[in-house]
């Protein structure tokens, strides 16, 4: 008898042509090329399935195989992956690339194990910059204002390192937030500023380049280890693929996004002198410090040592 | 085969009297174990997602709760005068008035029968004294507490800008020209039914008078300002702002006018009580009116109210969810549109279609249920045929308030007929003509895209975006 | 006497709910606004306080005849098949209870099996999540009560006190206060004097 296909039902929350969204397809295609008749991959955009905060518990009870969820989202699951969210640790976009291929960012991979989670691969947002309504240049010009966050206890000290409020607000209100100045700014990578329209409503980006929004392609481990070794070979392989495929999409968009920003005259994009990029490093180096124990100073080391 | 067992199900659950939140959540949950392979956790956990992740839609447990407090009496009255003084002395001016009391109700209220229940017990007893035909003033109120939803806040624009996830505040914002032309639409047709039959008017009491009952009615009023200052003052969200709503609500009828809670009855100032004196009293008292609110009948019994109202819709909501889960996997809306696509309807056809479909539905279901269920199919239809969300938006709420006077099932005809003791024919035929005027400005709306989508455009414009 | 004990705890509870919801974001605006702060837990505590409140209001709904449906067909119906189909649709409401029951639990079991705690409280996640079983073991048991009275002939269905009814009460309560005074005239209502 014929075996029924394995299903890997990949459930994503952003749209279809998005970096993340023609990463699944691509990784669909793939697959299906591949593994004829043996895999089938059904991609659901637009949180049609989970949104962000439940998809690792719907992976959990097994009725999605993959999702890609930002890698703060998994700060329940481990503490070493808020790694990521250390302000400043990252000089660019080729730095986190190399750590995460690295050995200890394929170590992190096994790290939400215990969780029942298997990591799969790193899949590229880009760095992200600030933005707000009044001029930010040094950290003094973000004390007392209010920044929106997501939920990280990282990203929480990040902000008050500077004497800034960090507020949590679901990002459905975050728009009219900004736009009446409730929230005086926030923070996230260009193609997410241009694509949820944040430029329209923050006068000011400061391209700070403080820290990375990347993804994290995960399943369950339950799924992962029940399939055949060379089923897994090939299904990892052609995921290798489509992250490459995914990560120069996302490196070209992060780059025609701020130039669409900048030509839109919307947002005036203000560039740190190295003086003035040295005072925003040095106070929020800390956070550092505060959050080793959790993560890991060799894999802090590591992750500066990439820079280089 | 999954469609025609998804509505099947859906259809004979709700005929057999089931509530429509189970109904809902049990056509959702035969599908998926009929045609797809989820676990029934998974669909339990989509439930708690439906519950627990949608902070948006708490605004409608605030705004309720604050409706609630506001139709304790005292602030429909005052209104009601407001509006007599403001349009009485013209011909047909107490109907007038009643729809302009209407108005201001509905801008401080996100719900339409709770707006025919204020403004028409008062009125409508009133203008038959004045002389009116009964049918004619139950018709005129009606009609105009449909505006509830249509003027915000609005409760139904709430549960559509969940459903779609466009901007609350521009939904209400698009709201606002419709509704107030929609007033004066009933104004002029009553003042032309007034000449021909020779209605009566109220003498002018003077502008001092007019000045003093809209100070009066300023407590009310100012819940508009509030709202609509808070969101775009930059305070708050739309749902935060729901939430300054309710306790604006609180504080104006138990600590304002009170009209009920522990300080009923206790006058701001007795007769001849020095200045200094009343405002200690008054300050005193109203620091223990708060912990004595949490044991006042009154206080207890409002809160419970709207506790009960919103937490039907946000289970019926929370259900309406796993439809609309079951309906996207499934891509339903897909097929349903590409069929619709597939006759080739341009914009103003589809539009057709929908007014159709949507008004066969309210004879039959209730506003929030429709938006919920009919939302998600026609929601990517009319974007790929370049019709504007709010506007689309826009169009759902006037034929929900058409629904809402098209029987068997219709609140504001159950309402009236309370109010006015009739059966409950006699009050659909009392309705009957103004309803066609509100068919006339459904298709105005229709077709003028510009009527709904100025005022938001306009703002966007102002601020430079 | 029971029976009333519970009615009020059930009540004060589902009330205690909506109105620490409302509190707790109204603090949020007023922290922001005007101190300039942020409560950190406030967003996730208001969301599982909103989960609660429906899961747990579900069955008081049942009980006071909250929920609203269709039930002009049934009423057409001559009081034999009318029975029938009210039963009918109470066991379906059973069926509906016992598939979210089944399901949740395994939902449950498995979270406290992994055991992650809620995003910005100390606290296991699973233990907010127990609404979901506590609140369709409480409405079952609602169903099943109603089911009697159907059988028994104490009720004939799932007596829908909708918003028009609501609104009734308000309509009610209005006409007692205006009597006397004629408010739609143009003098000022008595209370204004106060
Ligand atoms: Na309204
Ligand atoms: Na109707």
């Amino acid at each position: 008898a014929v075996a029924a296909p394995v299903e890997i039902k990949f459930s994503h929350v952003v749209a279809e042509n998005t970096p993340k969204g023609q990463m699944a397809l691509k990784f669909k295609e793939l697959v299906e090329a591949r593994l004829p008749g043996k895999v089938e991959v059904k991609v659901f955009p637009n949180s049609q399935l989970f949104g962000d905060n439940k998809v690792l518990e719907a992976m959990l009870l097994g009725d999605v195989q993959m999702a890609a969820p930002s890698l703060s989202k998994f700060q329940k699951y481990t503490k070493k992956l808020q790694i990521f969210d250390l302000p400043f640790l990252f000089k660019d976009m080729d730095a986190v690339e190399r750590f995460q291929n690295g050995p200890e960012g394929q170590e992190l991979l096994g790290s939400l194990r215990k969780k029942g989670l298997v990591g799969l691969g790193y899949l590229h947002n880009g760095m992200k910059q600030l933005s707000a309504s009044q001029p930010l240049k040094t950290p003094a010009d973000a004390a007392g204002k209010k920044f929106r966050i997501m939920t990280s206890d990282v990203l929480q000290a990040q902000f008050e390192a500077v004497d800034a409020v960090p507020l949590k607000k679901p990002f459905s209100e975050v728009f009219t937030l900004l736009q009446t100045k409730a929230i005086d700014g926030q923070e996230n990578t260009w193609s997410n500023i241009f694509s949820k329209k944040f430029f329209e409503v923050q006068p000011y980006i400061t391209e700070s380049n403080h820290g990375v929004l990347d993804y994290l392609v995960v399943t369950s481990a339950e799924f992962w280890m029940g399939l055949d070794d060379d089923l897994k070979a090939e299904i990892q392989k052609a995921l290798n693929e489509a992250i490459k495929y995914g990560n120069g999409i996302a490196a070209e968009k992060a780059d025609s996004d701020k130039q669409k920003i900048i030509a839109s005259k919307r947002s005036e994009v203000l560039e740190l002198t190295d003086a003035e990029r040295a005072q925003w490093v040095e106070a929020m180096r800390p956070v550092w410090k505060q959050f080793e124990s959790e993560i890991g100073a060799d894999q802090i080391k590591a992750a500066e040592a990439a820079n280089n | 085969m999954t469609i025609a067992v998804l509505f099947f199900v859906l259809f004979a659950c709700m005929f057999m009297g089931m509530p429509i939140a189970v109904a809902l959540g049990l056509s959702s949950v035969t599908t998926i174990l009929l045609f797809s392979n989820d676990s029934l956790a998974s669909i339990a956990l989509k439930l708690f997602e439906a519950t627990s992740e949608h902070y948006t839609l708490l605004a409608i447990p605030f705004f309720i709760l604050s409706s609630a407090f506001l139709s304790t009496g005292g602030v429909a009255k005052r209104l009601i005068n407001f509006a007599v003084d403001s349009v009485g002395h013209i011909r047909g001016g107490l109907a007038m008035a009643s729809v302009m009391a209407c108005m201001l109700f509905a801008a401080v209220s996100g719900s339409s029968p709770a707006t025919v229940a204020a403004i028409g017990t008062i009125v409508i007893a009133g203008m038959v004294r004045a002389g009116y035909p009964q049918a004619f003033a139950a018709g005129v109120i009606a009609n105009a507490g449909t505006l509830g939803i249509l003027i915000p806040p609005s409760i139904v624009m709430l549960v559509y800008a969940a459903a779609t996830e466009v901007s609350a505040s521009r939904m209400f914002m698009a709201g606002f020209i419709p509704g107030l032309m929609m007033g004066l639409i009933l104004m002029v047709a009553i003042y032309i039914v007034a000449r021909i039959k020779g209605l009566p008017s109220q003498p002018f009491p003077g502008f001092r008078a007019l000045a003093k009952s809209g100070l009066i009615a300023l407590g009310g009023l100012m819940l508009i300002i509030i709202v609509l200052g808070s969101i775009y003052g930059g305070i708050a969200s739309p749902t935060e702002a729901a939430a300054v709503a309710a306790v604006y609500g609180y504080l104006i009828a138990v600590m304002g006018y009170r009209d009920i809670g522990p300080l009923k009855n206790v006058p701001w100032r007795h007769e001849g009580e020095a200045l200094p004196k009343a405002v200690v009293r008054n300050t005193v008292q109203m620091l223990l009116a708060f912990p004595k609110s949490s044991f006042d009948p009154e206080v207890r019994k409002t809160i419970l109210d709207a506790a009960k109202v919103s937490m039907m819709l946000l289970f019926i909501i929370a259900n309406a969810m796993l439809f609309a889960h079951v309906l996207t996997t499934e891509r339903i809306p897909h097929t349903i549109a590409e069929q619709i696509i597939a006759w080739g309807l341009p914009a103003w056809g589809f539009l057709i279609v929908m007014n159709i479909l949507l008004l066969i539905a309210g004879n039959f279901m209730e506003p929030s249920a429709i938006l919920l269920i009919m939302a998600p199919i026609l929601f990517p239809i009319a974007t790929q045929l370049g019709i504007d969300p709010i506007h689309l938006g826009i169009i759902m709420v006037v034929n929900m308030e058409i629904g809402m006077l098209t029987p068997p099932v219709g609140l504001n005809l159950f309402v009236t007929a309370g109010i006015t003791g009739q059966n409950m024919v006699w009050v659909i035929k009392a309705c009957l003509p103004w309803l066609c005027l509100l068919l006339g400005f459904l298709m105005l709306i229709t077709y003028v895209p510009q009527i709904s989508l100025f005022l938001p455009e306009y703002i966007d414009h102002l601020k430079g975006y | 006497m029971v029976r009333n004990l519970v009615t009020k705890l059930e009540e004060g509870f589902l009330s205690l709910l909506l109105v620490s919801m409302t509190l707790l974001v109204f603090a949020e605006v007023v922290a922001r606004f005007g101190f300039n702060a942020g409560i950190h837990w406030a967003q996730e505590v208001t969301l599982l306080i909103a989960a609660w409140f429906v899961l747990f209001g579900a069955s008081y709904g049942v009980k006071v005849g909250a929920h609203i449906g269709v039930d002009v067909f049934v009423k057409m119906l001559p009081s034999g098949p009318h029975r029938f189909f009210t039963l009918l649709a109470v066991a379906l409401c059973l069926v509906y209870c016992g598939l979210f029951l089944y399901g949740s639990w395994i939902y449950l079991s498995k979270m406290k099996m992994i055991g992650i705690e809620l995003e910005d409280l100390p606290v296991p996640k699973w233990i907010p999540m127990t609404i979901l079983v506590i609140g369709f073991v409480l409405l079952i048991v609602r169903f099943l009560q109603l089911g009697w009275k159907v059988v028994t002939r104490q009720a004939d269905g799932f007596h829908f006190a909708d918003e028009a009814e609501e609104s009734m009460e308000l309509a009610n309560e209005l006409k007692e206060t205006a009597i006397g005074s004629d408010a739609a005239n143009n003098d000022q209502p008595k209370e204004n004097k106060k």
